[in-house]
């Protein structure tokens, strides 16, 4: 690790005048479960880094009248932890309880966790200069991809690691991005960008701007919803492949229904052609099936990892059906 | 004779670990009493580690603890490039750095893996030294490399060492094999594979190395402080008496901190040069890249079978690779476990431009078993029989399949019976893969074989004080696995004390020999010389207290911290009281000497495991294991059982996550951390129900006790796999056993 100023900002404006006065080696450090390590791996150079752990009025989970309003700096665990959430919110709270271990929830957070980097081992690798890297080769495309995206990739093929995004996504969630400026909010869905249109970041802050705050809509009546995720051991381990639905149902079929998968693409993917092929019928296995069909229909598999065509038929059947169920 | 030149021995090559540890020539005859007739009272029980307090509080020094007036902090840099000439090399700016205070240059003409040490730095904190090995500069010319075994294995594929990649290492044969073929009702091929291992000790390598004059003081991470000593000595050219290693409390090593290290000499030369003690730890990415590895395996195995069961031909064509060192001999446990009159071997090591492997847990074993052992059920199935049966049916109390010379006791048929019992085995499915949707269950098992004699020449002393204080001294390591503790309960049992009342001393070379902690070794070298020296003070005890109670010495009896009269225990005189008698203190020399020969020792087990398979997802899940052991005496059943649920662990671990990854054309590891490897979490674990068959071996040592490093380690991953092969009708055939490859195997039976 390089030698860095830290700077502890007294307010959201400070931290924003912080990163607008120097964009290019100044890094926002959350919980740091993420930022640290790239610093310790050489991946990152920091100058300066900002810590927002000196603003404790970012850690909140807050309902209002109509929507409910998170805090960026409030750790994963007491989104786990809290009764509303866990009775209102089970996409998020199932999300919130398979990521990574009680240590790192307890220190990472939920805007870190939506704006951390792709686990890709060769991105990982700070001896590799790939096209994430300003390089001009993705290693993964013709090395070791069994982790890799089936779905969205090119010309980088990494996998958006993030748990809560698909959640967060499924529930129509908003983000506030502040900057020394102004305020903006957006959906979260728009919060993250292909490698095609970007390939040096996941997601769309601009130099200066930093993500405040998570919104979500007050939960509807009939609504329900679901985190299904796999991954190779018990825990501590991101997704192969995930699925957060949401879904309104109504007389056995469903009336609405978001499906945000995680692990098959650069971002948290919305499976607009499954939720069509699914919308307004009656629900069966065999519609959940042609709906992953409709779904992996443009997905182009690389050398390793074809298997995760399969994953996504299992976890979008099974999370979908375990809605009617329940 | 052959057994003097194990002390002489530096760091095991993988052979020279199956030559070493091997016991067929065993000369010397063991003089102390048979240990069947024994009686104790706290060995073979329970006794709590007498270190876990410390340990788990934090009070425990680990090598990473050490912290010396004036430490300087060495860091290595290391080649980025899979094989590479070095053109040239310039120290000048790193020296120049402020803080810095030594540049070492450690290698000057060809680097042949990602990770190979180049150079050093010592400075005075650790940030200054990762700058100054940025600042080292140095040229290489890149040549061409290979990194995965099935690519060396090609003819036109750039060459590791001289000659060609390919080099057959092993073979063995005995009978005719073609002939036991044509005599099969049955005869199958099949090839398994296995994934190199990193070991991954939770206490990365490291040492601390500080000058006293011209006398050296090495504190390491090692499971071999002797070994270390010597090998340091003749490195830097000293006296053996002129060098002393320490190692306190050990995160684990299991069989990759064997010996001397390069970085430790990069340490001790760092510290001669600036007169400063010099640390040097390494990262988890260097535990990846540098400090071993288990090689691989792509075993083809042939067998052929009676109807009755009766195995009449096995042979096994291995190609293994250990990276620029040599592939791991797998081909025991076929030579050993079964009944079988014609077998044939040949093994081959595949050099690759990667870190060299060293011994991991049960080297071969581990490999050789998974293949042999799924082999085996495959065998069983073509005949229709119950694979425990089979089992049974080429069952042998002679070592080499029957054809050698007896063992001195084998406990694996009571192995079979009572984990047969205790899994359920009836509840398995009959035809494998008979049963239906999505989630499959199965239940398999697997059979270990291993050595785990002692060293002869085992030195421990025990030492009484006048004040009724008594110390446990012996040369040896705990790498964490309990050998301080049966330390204290050996001789407590003998002289009627309590675990606490022994202080163990241990992890220093200036105390009594003992050889390195590898290939369940340990228990049967120290526990036998700590007995040893625990009877002699107590006899020289008895003596005493014969004279105070005016009775025969061999009417004498110790409990409860006193020696009485066994015709009438009223008559007594306490240890504390007995010792004060003494002018000094005492110490009493104990020996393992060593076991007669004609008789082959081996340890044995039976690991059955019962697994659920999602045949959507392929993910396993391994939901019970019973694990029986038959070692010879236990002496501590609770550290033993740790030392077992250890195993399992790493076996459930490598049977379904482990790989080391390696980038083809880039040459690097893409998984030196602990989120790309995978080991298994508390959450992978499954219920483990552990049993030690009631057996003492009447000759191996004065208390007929064998090793436990190993054994649990070995038949894991066999037992999963067939438990898999009994769900869903396949075996999967190459470890690690992950969802992809589960899925691949699901389809081609499909197919």
């Amino acid at each position: 690790m390089n030698e860095f100023k830290l700077a502890q900002p007294q307010s959201v404006g400070q931290a924003t005048s912080f990163l607008s006065q120097k964009p290019k080696g100044c890094h926002i450090m959350a919980g740091g479960t993420d930022l640290l390590g790239e610093m310790k791996n050489g991946i990152i150079d920091a100058e300066v880094v900002v810590d927002l752990k000196s603003l404790p009025e970012l850690s909140f989970i807050k309902r209002e009248q109509n929507k409910v309003r998170v805090g960026a700096l409030t750790p994963v665990s007491e989104l786990a932890e809290n009764s509303f959430i866990q009775n209102e919110y089970s996409v998020l709270y199932e999300a919130a309880l398979s990521l990574a271990t009680p240590q790192l929830r307890n220190v990472g957070t939920v805007g870190g966790n939506l704006c951390q980097r792709p686990r890709c081992w060769y991105y990982r690798d700070s001896q590799i200069l790939c096209l994430k890297k300003g390089g001009h080769k993705c290693f993964a495309f013709n090395g070791r991809n069994k982790y890799h995206a089936i779905l969205g990739g090119g010309p980088c093929f990494i996998v958006y690691p993030s748990d809560l995004a698909p959640a967060l996504i499924s529930l129509g969630a908003e983000v506030i991005i502040a900057s020394s400026k102004k305020e903006k909010k957006i959906p979260l869905e728009e919060f993250y960008v292909l490698p095609k249109e970007n390939l040096l970041q996941e997601n769309i802050l601009q130099p200066g701007e930093m993500l405040k705050e998570i919104q979500f809509p007050l939960k509807g009546s009939g609504e329900k919803s679901t985190y299904h995720k796999l991954k190779e051991r018990g825990t501590w381990d991101f997704a192969l492949v995930s699925a957060a639905v949401n879904a309104q149902i109504t007389n056995q079929s469903f009336k609405e229904i978001r499906i945000i998968l995680g692990g098959v693409a650069p971002i948290p993917w919305r499976a607009k052609k499954a939720e069509s092929v699914i919308k307004g019928n009656r629900i069966t296995q065999s519609l959940l099936q042609q709906a992953a069909q409709e779904e992996l229909r443009d997905a182009v598999p690389l050398t390793d990892n074809a298997y995760k065509t399969k994953l996504v038929q299992s976890i979008m059947s099974q999370a979908a059906l375990s809605l009617v169920k329940t | 004779m052959a057994e003097k030149k194990f002390n002489k021995k530096k760091e095991s090559s993988p052979l020279s670990y199956h030559e070493e540890y091997r016991d067929k020539k065993t000369p010397q005859p063991q003089k102390t009493p048979s240990p069947e007739k024994e009686r104790f009272t706290l060995i073979s029980g329970y006794t709590p580690r007498i270190d876990g307090e410390r340990i788990v509080t934090g009070k425990a020094p680990f090598t990473h603890d050490i912290n010396l007036r004036g430490l300087l902090y060495g860091k290595i840099l290391r080649s980025p490039h899979a094989c590479a000439q070095i053109i040239s090399m310039d120290l000048t700016k790193a020296k120049n750095l402020p803080g810095v205070k030594a540049v070492l240059q450690l290698k000057k003409e060809k680097v042949q893996y990602v990770g190979e040490q180049v150079a050093a730095v010592a400075a005075v904190n650790e940030f200054i030294a990762e700058k100054a090995l940025k600042m080292i500069e140095v040229e290489y010319k890149t040549l061409p490399f290979v990194v995965t075994e099935e690519e060396a294995m090609k003819k036109d594929s750039p060459r590791v060492h001289e000659n060609s990649n390919v080099q057959k290492f092993s073979d063995y044969s005995r009978g005719d094999v073609e002939k036991g073929y044509q005599e099969a009702h049955a005869v199958l091929e099949k090839t398994f594979k296995t994934e190199i291992e990193i070991h991954h000790p939770t206490e990365t390598h490291g040492s601390v190395a500080k000058w006293e004059g011209d006398r050296l003081v090495v504190w390491d991470s090692t499971q071999a402080i002797h070994n270390v000593r010597n090998g340091l000595a003749k490195a830097l050219n000293i006296p053996q008496s002129q060098v002393k290693v320490i190692k306190k409390y050990m995160g684990g090593g299991f069989g990759s901190k064997l010996g001397l290290n390069d970085y430790t000499m990069a340490a001790a030369k760092l510290a001669k040069i600036t007169h400063n003690p010099v640390k040097i730890i390494l990262s988890r990415k260097e535990n990846s890249l540098t400090v071993g590895n288990r090689p691989s395996s792509i075993q083809t195995l042939k067998g052929g079978v009676k109807k009755d069961g009766t195995i009449t031909s096995l042979s096994l064509i291995n190609y293994t690779s250990g990276g620029i060192g040599r592939g791991d001999r797998c081909s025991e446990p076929m030579i050993d476990i079964y009944r079988c009159p014609h077998i044939k071997v040949n093994e081959y090591t595949v050099y690759t431009h990667t870190g060299p492997s060293r011994p991991t847990r049960a080297p071969g074993h581990v490999q050789g078993t998974f293949a042999l052992e799924s082999f085996l059920d495959e065998l069983a199935a073509e005949i229709d029989m119950d694979p425990l049966e089979l089992r049974k049916k080429n069952y042998t109390t002679k070592n080499e399949g029957g054809t050698g010379i007896p063992y001195s006791s084998k406990g694996l048929d009571q192995c079979y019976q009572i984990g047969a019992q205790k899994i359920g085995w009836h509840r398995r499915n009959k035809i494998p893969g008979q049963s239906n949707g999505r989630f499959r269950k199965g239940i398999g098992m697997g059979t270990q074989i291993w050595w785990g004699v002692g060293r002869p020449e085992t030195l421990a002393d025990v030492m009484l004080h006048p004040d009724g204080s008594v110390e446990a001294i012996c040369g040896t390591q705990d790498l964490g696995t309990g050998t301080r503790t049966y330390m204290a309960v050996i001789p407590a049992d003998t002289l009627g004390l309590k675990p606490q009342d022994i202080t163990v001393k241990i992890g220093n070379t200036s105390y009594p020999w003992c050889g390195a902690s590898g290939g369940s070794t340990t228990t049967p070298s120290v526990a036998p010389a700590i007995r040893d020296a625990a009877v002699k003070a107590r006899d020289y005890l008895k003596k005493m207290a014969a004279e105070k109670l005016e009775i025969d010495s061999k009417n004498i009896g110790v409990a409860d911290r006193k020696f009485f009269n066994q015709n009438n225990p009223n008559q007594s005189i306490t240890f504390k009281e007995l010792t004060e008698d003494l002018s000094r203190e005492k110490v009493f020399h104990g020996e393992y000497v060593g076991r007669p020969s004609g008789y082959a020792y081996n340890t044995f087990g039976a690991h059955f495991a019962e697994v659920e398979v999602d045949t959507q997802t392929g993910k396993i899940k391994v939901i019970k294991v019973i694990a029986v052991h038959e070692i010879g005496r236990v002496m501590n059943k609770q550290t033993a059982e740790s030392q077992v649920v250890g195993g399992i662990t790493q076996g459930v671990s490598t049977a379904l996550f482990e790989g080391r990854v390696m980038d083809p054309s880039i040459g690097t590891v893409l998984n030196p951390n602990l989120i790309d490897y995978k080991l298994a979490t508390s959450y992978d674990s499954p219920e483990i129900e552990i049993h030690f068959v009631d057996i003492v071996d009447p000759r191996i040592n004065n208390l007929g006790t064998k090793g436990l490093g190993e054994p649990p380690r070995i038949p894991i991953a066999a037992a999963i796999s067939n438990a898999v092969y009994n769900a869903v009708g396949i075996h999967v055939k190459e470890t690690p056993m992950t969802p992809d490859k589960v899925l691949q195997t699901l389809k081609e039976k499909e197919a």
